[in-house]
């Protein structure tokens, strides 16, 4: 269970790297560039894990729908827009400000899509939130 | 770069990327539902290869300014992309543990903030540091509270 915590906050601190070299490499260059990079270092590196380990192709390749594939330009934006803000408002800001969007955004898409949910911990969370990232906003 | 305070500009387009972030997660993961992890994150750096180069290229043919060469950067910051990549292998594998998605999810998101404070206090890996305002602490206690709030006692626990 050790490994398992450590593992999922290590999952955390990954995604702040992450962002810290793209915004790094967009203070040289843009963040569309640094962005560019991040997908083709990504994909290289991926590329090689799939030789190693095989199973990269699978079989139902062509059943996939179109708009499953829209998920890798999404995050060409997102990449950008995170190395962008980075460089303005530092690591904690954007980490909070993103997180808040990802948390409200993602009940947002479960009650369209329908999915079960407590709605009165939902909404009490969104307040807290909204009310987190008011305090970021005051002078 | 002056250290500047969120203003409602970054707060729309911070909210904005985290509003992709939560569709290309629902994406990724319909893609990974025909293959695997591996695939899901692999393809998607495909596609998104193939979209960072023509939006480079259409940024080009328009005479932006696609790169000001301020200086030269560290080849060490080319490397964010594996990083990115190592994420979603260790995603999957902190998933199939007893923590499942949930606690995956909110102890990622903890790990992240700790990770952000160092960061921001250190300047690490090249970025400016940056002091931490009593404000801003009530910021990370509220919004992480909401964020465990929606994740451990609203999402599917209906």
């Amino acid at each position: 269970m050790t490994l398992a915590i450590a593992m999922a906050l290590f999952v955390g601190v990954l995604v702040g790297v992450s962002r810290q070299f793209n915004g790094r490499l967009s203070l040289s260059t843009s963040p569309m560039i640094a962005s560019f990079w991040n997908h083709i270092v990504g994909f290289v590196f991926l590329t090689l894990v799939g030789l190693i380990a095989g199973g990269l192709l699978p079989p139902g390749i062509s059943d996939i729908p179109w708009y499953v594939w829209l998920g890798g330009p999404i995050g060409v934006i997102f990449v950008a827009s995170g190395s962008w803000l980075i460089i303005r408002i530092g690591a904690v800001n954007t980490a909070l400000l993103v997180i808040g969007g990802q948390i409200i955004s993602g009940v947002a898409l479960d009650l369209f899509l329908g999915s079960p949910m407590a709605l009165s911990a939902s909404a009490g969370g969104v307040l807290l939130i909204l009310a987190g990232v008011a305090l970021t906003q005051r002078r | 770069m002056p250290a500047t305070r969120p203003n409602p500009l970054h707060l729309l387009l911070a909210f904005l990327s985290g509003g992709l972030l939560t569709l290309m997660i629902h994406f990724n993961g319909e893609l990974g539902r025909y293959g695997n992890a591996l695939f899901s994150s692999w393809a998607a750096h495909a596609t998104g290869s193939i979209a960072a180069t023509i939006l480079l290229a259409l940024l080009y043919l328009l005479h932006q300014p696609v790169a000001a060469p301020l200086s030269k950067p560290p080849l060490w910051a080319y490397l964010g992309g594996i990083s990115g990549a190592a994420t979603v292998m260790l995603t999957s594998a902190a998933v199939n543990t007893p923590l499942a998605l949930t606690g995956a999810i909110a102890l990622g998101l903890a790990g992240q903030v700790t990770f952000s404070l160092a960061a921001d206090k250190w300047g690490l890996f090249g970025l400016p540091s940056r002091k931490m305002t009593l404000r801003d602490a009530g910021a990370i206690v509220l919004i992480l509270a909401g964020s465990a709030l929606v994740i451990l006692f609203g999402k599917g626990a209906a």
